[in-house]
């Protein structure tokens, strides 16, 4: 489940999912229906990603950080993802995703416009009777 | 949320709960409204605030306020290093040092005129705007860089990038002491290096005018400024490597509060107090992309100096001179009431009035330019710093109009309209990296910066000085 939210001077996304992997998985589609009009459906790029954090609510927003540098710095739009997430006991969480991309097509594609970061602001990674869902407001 | 009115423009919001001081703020009966509106969102934010540890009374918002993440836009809150004040990495925001220059030229509107087009050309050509758009002619080593975040706009005017005339109209000079590049991360830098020079996306422009009213002759005077002059607005920050810089440090202020038991409201405004590592290294860090983000809008002076030269433009007598380099998202040690005290902006001005010692000689008589961009269709002012801004507000006022739509909501206004077509019916040429850009930034989307300007006036914490209409808008 995609929402996404429109406040004057920030953009931002609810998500929900039955699992935490699809939840995160939902954050990347969001994202993407958030920088463009038109997302690519497929490519033919790979690119994998690891990270590690304390709580759920940083390792969402380090993955959106990373998505957003992949798409803005690097140009690899993040079409698909095979995500695998961990809890380390005492550690927090470890997490790896496979990510398959298209070059970035700021025409092709709709660009809407540039994000600089996800806050922390009003976030929280919830479990609920219908599963995960999150909040993300991001700078623009 | 208990309010108390003081005056016609300003509010008292009294410490309760978890507050540690009082909020004020200053807005009109319309901005009020606004407040209303949203259910005073923006106000629980500068309540937040005011629960930071050493924070000084007031913590108080601009007229300009709306709804932030973390401070609220339009925020100033001091803290006192000696009570255990605090730095907050998220009170500062991500496009650290973001900012507002404002050249003046020798020209006046009717000798624009004829190469309108030619000029609007020049400058889309030579400022890259739009995302992802770094500069392809110059690139700057990892040392050059290194230099760059230590001394700031000063480091591109030795390179030849300015005059050193420049540097004597930038807040501090252009440089914010202290800076150490050791403290800014592999990916800040490599986020940084092709993107100085360029105005990035979203809100930020460059922005050719001319004024078209003057309110105070004497200030007007002292700033060289006259009716039907044209000037250069130029709005950018410290680009991907301020956001970074802000990404990396959140993080690690946030394991800080925890250490020193800073209770936290708000994730985002994740602090550590100023006298420990990790506010030091913040408090670096943050200097270092300040100094990146005075060096970007040299740079990008330097070639709207150019772009003036190949439209016919440049001449003797005629080159675009530095008014005012201000920031709008910083932390900076000043001394108010006899306290030195870090003061955060976010979304506010700096706007020192008459007498301070801290401003360059030219502008001691009358307080330093203040800048106040609007929307791209109606007008920007010029303002000057007051002795009411030092006694009330930190030495800080407005910083501009403020959104009244969310992005996605202007682009349903500007659905089906021809936004260039509208605006050159106007008079005022528009050149952009995307038609998603133009629709986001219609004039609609924005309050009336008059408003705005009004208030911040009639407060007395800044005084109008002339106003400014747009003619080229460059958009990212």
């Amino acid at each position: 489940m995609i929402r996404t939210l429109d406040h004057t001077a920030d953009v931002g996304f609810e998500i929900g999912a039955p699992t935490l992997e699809a939840l995160f998985d939902e954050a990347r589609r969001a994202l993407l229906v958030t920088m463009f009009e038109r997302p690519p459906g497929k490519g033919e790029k790979e690119h994998q990603v690891r990270l590690r954090a304390p709580d759920l609510e940083i390792l969402l927003v380090r993955w959106i950080n990373e998505l957003v540098f992949l798409i803005q710095s690097a140009g690899f739009v993040p079409v698909s993802s095979h995500l695998q997430l961990r809890e380390i006991s005492e550690e927090g969480f470890s997490f790896e995703a496979r990510l398959g991309g298209a070059p970035l097509d700021l025409e092709g594609y709709g660009w809407q416009g540039e994000i600089k970061s996800a806050t922390f602001h009003g976030l929280d990674v919830t479990h609920g009777s219908e599963g995960w869902r999150a909040q993300v407001i991001l700078d623009v | 949320m208990n309010i108390e009115r003081l005056s016609e423009f300003k509010y008292r919001i009294p410490k309760e709960g978890k507050m540690l001081v009082d909020a004020a703020f200053y807005a009109s009966e319309n901005i009020l409204e606004d407040l209303r509106a949203e259910n005073y969102a923006s106000l629980q934010q500068i309540r937040n605030v005011a629960t930071l540890p050493g924070v000084v009374e007031p913590a108080v918002t601009m007229p300009d306020i709306h709804w932030g993440y973390g401070f609220p836009i339009g925020g100033v809150a001091a803290f006192d290093p000696e009570e255990g004040g605090v730095i907050s990495p998220g009170g500062v925001g991500f496009d650290i040092n973001c900012g507002v220059r404002l050249l003046v030229s020798g020209l006046s509107r009717a000798e624009l005129g004829p190469n309108m087009d030619a000029l609007a050309d020049a400058l889309y050509e030579s400022v890259p705007s739009g995302v992802g758009k770094g500069r392809k002619d110059i690139r700057f080593g990892r040392e050059a860089l290194q230099e760059i975040l230590r001394e700031g706009a000063a480091s591109l005017v030795k390179r030849g990038y300015g005059e050193p005339e420049d540097l004597r109209s930038i807040e501090s000079g252009g440089r914010l002491s202290g800076a150490d590049p050791g403290t800014v991360s592999d990916r800040a830098y490599g986020r940084g290096v092709s993107q100085l020079g360029t105005l990035g996306s979203g809100n930020h422009f460059l922005e050719v005018q001319y004024i078209d009213e003057i309110y105070h002759e004497e200030a007007a005077r002292v700033f060289s400024l006259e009716v039907g002059q044209v000037t250069v607005l130029i709005h950018s920050g410290s680009r991907g490597l301020g956001h970074q810089v802000c990404q990396d440090h959140v993080e690690l202020c946030m394991e800080a509060a925890k250490r020193y038991g800073i209770e936290l409201v708000d994730r985002q405004l994740a602090a550590a107090p100023i006298k420990s590592p990790e506010g030091d290294s913040y408090l670096k860090a943050m200097s270092a992309a300040a100094n990146f983000a005075f060096a970007n809008r040299q740079l990008i002076s330097h070639f709207t100096r150019q772009a003036f030269a190949s439209a016919g433009l440049d001449s003797k007598g005629r080159r675009l001179k530095v008014l005012y380099d201000l920031a709008h998202n910083n932390a900076k040690f000043e001394e108010h009431n006899g306290r030195k005290v870090l003061v955060h902006r976010e979304g506010a001005t700096r706007a020192f009035g008459p007498g301070n010692s801290e401003l360059s000689e030219k502008y001691r008589s009358v307080g330093q330019p203040v800048l106040v961009p609007g929307d791209m269709g109606r007008y920007s002012f010029v303002l000057a710093g007051t002795k009411g801004a030092m006694s009330e507000t930190f030495g800080s006022c407005a910083h501009g109009a403020g959104r009244k739509m969310g992005r996605r909501q202007a682009k349903r206004t500007a659905k089906g309209r021809n936004l260039k077509r509208e605006l050159k019916d106007k008079g005022i040429l528009i050149r952009a990296a995307s038609r998603a850009t133009i629709d986001e930034e219609i004039p609609e989307a924005y309050k009336d910066a008059a408003e705005v300007v009004e208030t911040t006036h009639g407060a007395g914490i800044g005084r109008k000085v002339a106003r400014l209409r747009p003619l080229i808008v460059v958009k990212g």
